[in-house]
């Protein structure tokens, strides 16, 4: 199987406070992983840079043989490396049909948008019930959903959604995974960030562990831990 | 009362068109970057002058004119965005380091006018000549244009940043940089396409003036400052706040060199602004944030 995305040493932060120290993370073409582990210890730093928002101060990422490191972000959706961000608003005072259609914006997107349309509909058919209301009027998991929704809408070859799932109730943490879980049976590349290991270990194929600013652990179904050892990985062993 | 009222009416109707002209370009580019641009008005006078040089001394007749005073504004926008703004961008004080760097390009541009063309004053030929009737008030054909124009230019805008991708792309910038990247919107492209927008419409403003005035380099500071007015009036929000309060100051403007004269207009207006801004702190059409 070829390797659709390679991130190799990757050290930076935000200004002169270093976050990720060498982060090698890799990702086979039609495979699912996660990323777990404590807040703050540089999972959605990493994510920044590998959609180009940020720029590593060393290191190497490479999507499906191209060097992307320092490419732009929009460069780097058209390349079909597409990051739903945590729930944020997106464009407040847009409509939620209008913000779907916007999304469809890099070349290749625009081609079979109506298609992709009606598959977020599909899987989230609340976007559709809400087609005319603000973002901003929109309720935590209805943001999510309009997130996932538009990083849908631009023909993702691979998807990276960052803790979808955070700060919804378990209803509606269990309405969404149903619809991850969906999308990564339609065989879409996943990287998904997450703090339920359970989770994880159901939907991807391999995890990793980012404490402090490296890969403290891979995890493949091989060697999945317990419920215990999870516990142990986010709250150290001397807890105990 | 009849006779007086109906062309106050409507020479308030042309003020408004007017600041409407002015301050669409400054709303956009506020609301695309978060930045004022205090070049406006320097780009309102180029436009002029370069439509002037292209009508007049180049014999090339107003309509070629107009485009190259609208081109020449663009052009000069897209400038200062690529070396007066972008360098900052990354900057916590992107926005005061703008107003100085925008104050600069104004003088830049407006003492490289002097120097070019000289302190004589010029005047653009009417786009059309005669008089029409506007409810039975005689307005120079000239003035009905810009009435007419002026919505024609707002719509036209409202369709633009509503309807097309390109025009939608500069909203989302607008309300989330991050978001507009993360679909593959390139932001400092659009950035440019905001200022160069603007400066169009600067321009446009300026060649329209610079036949009802006359052109001289300071042709563009009176309308700066209007624009900065109606656009902080109107809430520092969308098109559609910019335009009203456009419309709201001229008509008011209006009635009040009606009834108390030309000269404590000004003041009396800007009293009414700020008692206004005392009760809706975001403006006439501001939303509470």
């Amino acid at each position: 199987m070829s390797t659709l995305l390679d991130v190799k040493g990757i050290h930076g932060g935000y200004g002169a406070v270093p976050v990720l120290h060498g982060i090698d993370i890799h990702l086979d073409s039609g495979e699912a992983i996660g990323l777990f582990g404590p807040n703050g210890h540089g999972k959605t730093t990493l994510l920044r840079m590998v959609s180009g928002l940020l720029r590593p101060t060393s290191g190497q990422i490479v999507f499906d043989g191209k060097d992307i490191t320092r490419a732009k972000p929009s460069t780097i959706v058209t390349a079909g490396l597409v990051q739903a961000q945590q729930g944020n608003t997106l464009f407040g005072d847009m409509g939620v049909e209008e913000t779907l259609q916007l999304s469809a914006f890099s070349p290749p997107a625009r081609d079979g948008w109506k298609t992709r349309l009606e598959e977020v509909h599909a899987l989230f058919p609340r976007l559709a019930e809400r087609r005319r209301q603000l973002a901003r009027t929109l309720s935590g998991g209805e943001r999510q959903m309009l997130s996932i929704g538009c990083a849908l809408m631009c023909a993702p070859r691979l998807l990276i959604l960052d803790e979808p799932t955070l700060g919804l109730s378990p209803r509606l943490k269990g309405e969404l995974r149903e619809a991850i879980a969906a999308i990564a049976a339609k065989g879409v590349p996943l990287i998904v960030v997450e703090q339920d290991v359970e989770f994880l270990l159901a939907l991807t194929d391999r995890l990793y562990l980012i404490e402090q600013g490296e890969v403290a652990r891979e995890i493949d179904r091989d060697n999945a831990p317990d419920h215990k050892a999870i516990m142990d990985m986010y709250f150290g062993e001397q807890a105990h | 009362m009849d006779g007086v009222l109906i062309p106050t009416l409507v020479s308030g109707l042309l003020l408004g068109s007017l600041y409407a002209l002015m301050a669409s370009g400054l709303s956009l580019v506020w609301s695309t970057l978060g930045v004022f641009n205090f070049a406006h008005g320097a780009l309102m006078t180029l436009g002029a002058y370069v439509a002037w040089t292209v009508t007049e001394q180049l014999g090339l007749g107003v309509a070629l004119g107009f485009v190259a005073g609208v081109g020449a504004a663009a052009i000069a926008g897209v400038l200062i965005e690529l070396l007066l703004v972008r360098p900052f961008y990354e900057s916590r004080n992107m926005m005061l380091i703008t107003v100085m760097t925008t104050l600069a390009a104004s003088t830049i541009i407006e003492r490289g006018i002097s120097m070019i063309w000289g302190p004589r004053l010029k005047q653009l030929p009417r786009v059309i000549d005669g008089q029409v009737s506007i409810f039975g008030a005689p307005v120079s054909s000239h003035e009905a244009l810009i009435i007419v124009l002026a919505p024609a230019v707002l719509a036209g805008l409202w369709w633009y940043t509503g309807r097309t991708r390109s025009g939608r792309s500069l909203r989302a910038v607008g309300q989330n940089q991050d978001a507009a990247a993360l679909i593959g919107i390139d932001v400092p492209r659009t950035f440019s396409l905001a200022f160069g927008l603007s400066a169009a419409l600067a321009g446009l403003t300026g060649v329209l003036l610079g036949s009802i005035r006359f052109i001289t380099p300071g042709l563009g500071a009176d309308p700066l400052v209007n624009a900065m007015i109606v656009v902080i009036f109107g809430g520092l929000g969308s098109l559609g706040a910019t335009a009203g309060a456009a419309y709201v100051i001229g008509l008011i403007e209006a009635l009040l060199i009606l009834w108390l004269g030309l000269y404590w207009t000004p003041s009396v207006l800007f009293v009414g602004l700020i008692l206004v801004l005392i009760f809706r702190p975001n403006g006439l059409f501001g939303k509470a944030s």
